[in-house]
């Protein structure tokens, strides 16, 4: 049975994992207390480190991908100008696979490494638990993609959006709607918690307006292929405008299989949808509308700036890069302003921040640490492209 | 934990030191030692990731000592074992936010919860045949996940948040990291010992007989189902005090963290850890849960990597690496089987 | 209505394609193979690869070149589950199911991330899509892909039905379901038998992947994850180990479907779907069309 072998190999494997976990840093008695965050670059020398927790692997990786570019090109433009406080700054970017319990393992693990800020967050369901692990380390988080109303309502002093939320998202798309004068919508989610978030306040804000009709708000199930039913449920209701408010995914299938079943009225996504594989899944999507914070492409001015990073990466920036790269210098600022790397001393300077100028316009925070205004713009795939359409300035 | 499993089978021992450590791992000493290094990690490493990692690994331990009384023990395949947690960590989660209790409160409601999600799942299906039968707590597991995500007291999708947190007692607050991953590895390593100790108890008996021959223990007079559901409830239990400490650990509670490869990964620590040996699912379940933070930047190949490994031991070494003693061999044919010194499989003496 | 009804019916073929393999595999080793969904999943992206390999098809030839895609798809779908019967099946047969099942278990995780590892975990656009005109019949709006994928299903069912019903490894496949160890005193070699009755199960199940690839036009490397525990579930509710419930058990789940999600919302067409199969294995476990057989355990 060769029985002692194995157990020998066990042995080595526990002995393996053991040894692997341990060969990091102090524990209670060499490391001060319990309540040792674990902070070293709290100290005066050695680079400023900011914690970038995103996901890397599973289905939001591409978005991740773009988010760490975007930063990264951040830290080496201020790198290359001398730093922070005469301090280099280092990013620690840590996977979370949009899953809540890797996000608190990469949250703890950006923390005991040493970050003063957090500068990460896209999926707002792996972003939520991560809150009180920042919170107790005293570390500001300035979240640039996730927007979930949850993650506003959490009250935390320590988390700033710099991405429009779902609010602003919603009032954006019902300026659209108002403005092309629709008169019945159906709002349907993917039944994850963003994308229901947009779904729940789109609808809250039409029937606070009253002048739309919503005539269905509904649910998928994420990861299916055949959405027939909701797209008789919408066939039924025959509104002027479906908005879909889920990633693109399903984005795509649900575009495509109502052009197939028929459907005369327009469709508008949100900015989870705002993808190119969107046209691709769709089979062509031309004259679909979307909620959008900017992106690099729609921003005037921004054509060195994407120049830049073409040259950096080889390829061209995606969604949430320019809120990425907006998360590393807003940190930057508040760490110059603050004089230190102290966590409260850097919240306090982000809420005195007036004027702040970034892709989505001058940034100062509202009494809700979240933008004062959104930014959100409305785009429309032409050609296979999403190109601005109405920048809903008037 | 006695080492007194199984007087009848006399294997051969060689004094070779490879003997020695395997009659060490024999011992009842190594549950103890186990316990000590679990008390003194925090010692060599206190990071709060080093301590996240090893409270996430701990409760993955629970779970899978749970799991290893249904599926080890008693031979039920439950693919859905991930819904008990689900349960417990709702439950827990609701009741102390409503209340605005601290979590040790809620452990009743969790029980109750637990048994009655143990009885619903397990009574209409334990009549089942084993295939049938994993397919189903699949389903359940899938229903749960699902319910969860589609109801409003559940949170919906993002789930319920800002769970209090174990308790506070004039000063101490449990959830402070080092005191939480204490907490956890005294609770769970209690659960251990209780798990190991079932299993050698007149229930865990009737267990290995079911789980060996459900034919012949029903002849011999052992009330099957009853006995089953036992094994049921018994995992859901432990399954429940799972989802207390993993709300308390995360301080919320969403759907995604119940998706099916979760149970799965138990399933896996379960088998590769040698299937109703508790000392052995204990290690498998270390790896298992560390593994994958140790090699986090491969985090896409990972589960490649288990699949094939499922494969491979269970063609191989389908017993585990480290299976229960007086398992019966789960390949020999039979003529073989009889040969070795093992008791007699029931299963021959029935046909 | 009658949008439902074939709504329900045309999910329902695909059902029925897909439970037809979990339901002959397990008529004959009474082995339930797990990793049968994600041989759909596989035959999907051989067919994207396939197809994108060919670069770009004149949409005139799009049928063609998907007939010829698909029939290459279930070639080698089909030899991958002659594969894995052999490497991970046959080795355990006459083991307890428990550690079959695991076996199907850690296979079906192989293929999932061994796809996600080559192909990558985003989702793909299917470089061909199905497109044709609509119909309307009785109200229900009816395109031609789904004539063509349904006449398609249907005419690899009439096949398949045929070939057991007729040919002598058709008989054989029977004779094997009823006693395993009779057939091979009858001199019936076994394990060829049972090798191409992988083949048969998996390229089916890969043809099923490239219709759903082609009308769908969105393939990703969980796609078979729940559709086969839909099909498995449709094999259930048809009589497992049966060929024709298979195929009535995917138009009935369909349809139940169809009808759950009208009722009850699409957010809870799986929680209606597995609600099924657990009142069928509770009630009625032989099926619809299955014969009450005494279980040898």
């Amino acid at each position: 049975m060769n029985f002692a072998r194995r157990s020998t190999l066990i042995l080595g494997i526990a002995t393996a994992v053991a040894l692997g976990t341990a060969g990091c840093s102090g524990g209670l008695l060499g490391g001060g207390g319990s309540d040792d965050t674990g902070s070293t670059s709290g100290g005066e020398s050695g680079p400023i480190k900011l914690g970038m927790v995103i996901p890397i692997s599973g289905s939001s990786a591409p978005t991740g991908e773009y988010m760490k570019n975007g930063a990264t090109m951040a830290v080496d433009e201020i790198n290359k100008d001398g730093g922070v406080n005469g301090r280099q700054l280092e990013l620690l970017v840590e996977d979370e696979a949009c899953d809540a319990q890797q996000s608190v393992a990469a949250a703890n693990k950006v923390v005991s490494n040493g970050a003063v800020v957090s500068v990460g967050g896209y999926c707002s369901g792996a972003t939520l638990p991560e809150i009180p692990i920042f919170q107790k380390a005293g570390i500001p988080m300035i979240i640039p993609a996730a927007n979930s109303q949850d993650l506003v309502n959490q009250n935390a002093k320590n988390v700033f959006l710099i991405n429009g939320t779902g609010k602003q998202q919603s009032s954006a798309a019902l300026k659209f709607m108002k403005k092309q004068g629709y008169k019945t919508v159906a709002i349907v989610d993917d039944n994850t918690s963003y994308s229901k978030d947009i779904n729940t306040e789109t609808k809250k804000q039409i029937e606070e307006d009253g002048s739309i009709d919503v005539v269905l708000s509904t649910s998928v199930t994420a990861g299916e292929s055949d959405y027939s039913a909701v797209v008789r449920d919408i066939m039924q209701a025959k509104p002027d405008l479906v908005y879909w408010t889920g990633y693109y995914q399903e984005g795509g299938l649900i575009i495509n299989q109502l052009t197939k079943a028929g459907f005369q009225g327009d469709i508008m996504v949100a900015d989870g949808s705002v993808d190119a594989s969107l046209v691709k899944i769709a089979g062509g999507a031309d004259g679909v509308y979307a909620t959008m914070t900017q992106t690099p492409d729609t921003i005037k001015g921004a054509e060195d700036w994407i120049a830049n990073y073409k040259d950096k990466f080889g390829s061209a920036p995606g969604p949430y890069s320019t809120q990425s790269y907006d998360a590393v210098r807003l940190a930057a600022e508040a760490i110059k302003k603050a004089g230190s790397t102290d966590g409260d001393a850097i919240i306090k300077a982000l809420e005195g921040i007036d004027g702040f100028q970034m892709f989505s316009g001058p940034l100062k925070f509202t009494p809700e640490h979240t933008l004062s205004s959104g930014g959100f713009v409305i785009l429309q795939v032409k050609d296979g492209k999403f190109v601005l359409a109405d920048d809903l300035a008037s | 934990m006695s080492t007194s499993v199984d007087k009848t089978r006399t294997r051969p021992r060689s004094n070779s030191a490879g003997a020695k450590l395997s009659r060490f791992m024999e011992s009842p000493k190594i549950g103890w030692v186990a316990f000590a290094i679990a008390l003194l990690m925090p010692f060599i490493i206190a990071t709060p990731y080093a301590l996240n990692v090893m409270t996430t690994a701990a409760i993955f331990v629970l779970l899978a000592s749970g799991l290893n009384i249904v599926v080890g023990y008693c031979g039920l395949l439950d693919l859905g074992y991930i819904a008990f947690m689900a349960v417990g960590a709702y439950t827990a989660g609701i009741v102390a936010k409503s209340f605005q209790l601290p979590l040790l409160f809620t452990i009743p409601a969790v029980i109750v919860m637990t048994i009655l999600a143990g009885l619903i799942i397990g009574a209409p299906t334990l009549r089942l045949r084993s295939d049938y039968l994993a397919i189903v707590t699949l389903g359940f597991g899938e229903i749960t996940r699902i319910t969860a995500n589609n109801l409003s007291i559940t949170g919906g999708p993002s789930g319920i948040f800002g769970i209090p947190g174990l308790l506070e007692i004039g000063g101490i607050d449990l959830q402070e990291p080092a005191i939480f991953y204490y907490v956890t590895v005294v609770v769970v390593a209690l659960f251990v010992l209780a798990a190991a100790r079932l299993g050698k108890s007149r229930l865990g008996r009737a267990w290995r007989f079911v789980r060996e021959d459900e034919d012949a223990a029903e002849a011999m007079g052992i009330h099957t189902y009853k006995v089953k559901l036992m094994a049921y409830i018994f995992g859901a239990i432990w399954g429940g005090f799972g989802g207390i400490l993993f709300a308390a650990h995360l301080t919320a509670v969403s759907p995604q963290s119940f998706v099916f490869l979760q149970s799965a990964l138990v399933l896996m620590a379960v088998v590769l850890g040698g299937m109703g040996n508790m000392r052995g699912v204990v290690i498998g379940a270390l790896v298992i849960s560390l593994l994958p933070e140790l090699l986090r930047d491969l985090s896409d190949y990972r589960y490649l990597a288990f699949g094939i490994l499922l494969v491979v031991v269970m063609v191989f070494r389908p017993q585990g690496f480290w299976p229960a003693r007086g398992f019966e061999p789960e390949r020999p044919a039979p003529n073989e089987a009889a040969t070795e010194s093992e008791p007699a499989p029931p299963k021959e003496a029935i046909r | 209505m009658t949008q439902l009804l074939w709504d329900g019916l045309f999910v329902g073929s695909f059902y029925a394609l897909i439970a037809l393999g979990y339901s002959m595999v397990y008529g004959i080793i009474k082995l339930l193979n797990f990793a049968h969904g994600d041989i759909y999943m596989l035959g999907a992206f051989i067919g994207f690869a396939a197809l994108t390999s060919f670069g770009g098809i004149p949409a005139s030839l799009s049928i063609g070149a998907l007939i010829v895609v698909m029939m290459l798809s279930m070639l080698l779908t089909g030899g991958a589950g002659v594969l894995i019967e052999r490497l991970a099946y046959r080795p355990l047969r006459g083991a307890p199911r428990l550690a079959v099942l695991i076996t199907a278990v850690g296979v079906s995780f192989s293929l999932e991330y061994g796809v996600a590892a080559i192909a990558g975990p985003n989702p793909r656009a299917f470089p061909v899509r199905l497109e044709g005109d609509v119909f309307d019949v009785l109200g229900a709006r009816i395109s031609l892909p789904q004539i063509i994928l349904m006449l398609i299903a249907a005419a690899l069912m009439v096949l398949l039905n045929f070939y057991i019903q007729k040919t002598s490894t058709g008989r054989a496949m029977r004779s094997i379901s009823l006693d395993r160890n009779a057939s091979l005193l009858m001199g019936i070699n076994v394990n060829a038998v049972i090798t191409r009755t992988f083949f048969i199960g998996s390229a089916l199940a890969g043809a099923a992947g490239v219709m759903a690839g082609a009308y769908y036009g969105k393939i990703d490397f969980l796609m078979g994850f729940i559709i086969g525990l839909k099909a498995f579930t449709a094999a259930v509710i048809g009589g497992i180990g049966n060929i024709k419930g298979a195929m009535l058990g995917g138009l009935v789940l369909g349809l139940v479907e169809a009808f759950g999600s009208e009722w009850f919302g699409g957010q809870w067409r799986d929680v209606f779907a597995f609600g099924v199969l657990i009142l069928f294995l509770t009630l009625r476990p032989t099926g619809i069309l299955g014969e009450r057989v005494t279980e040898r355990v």
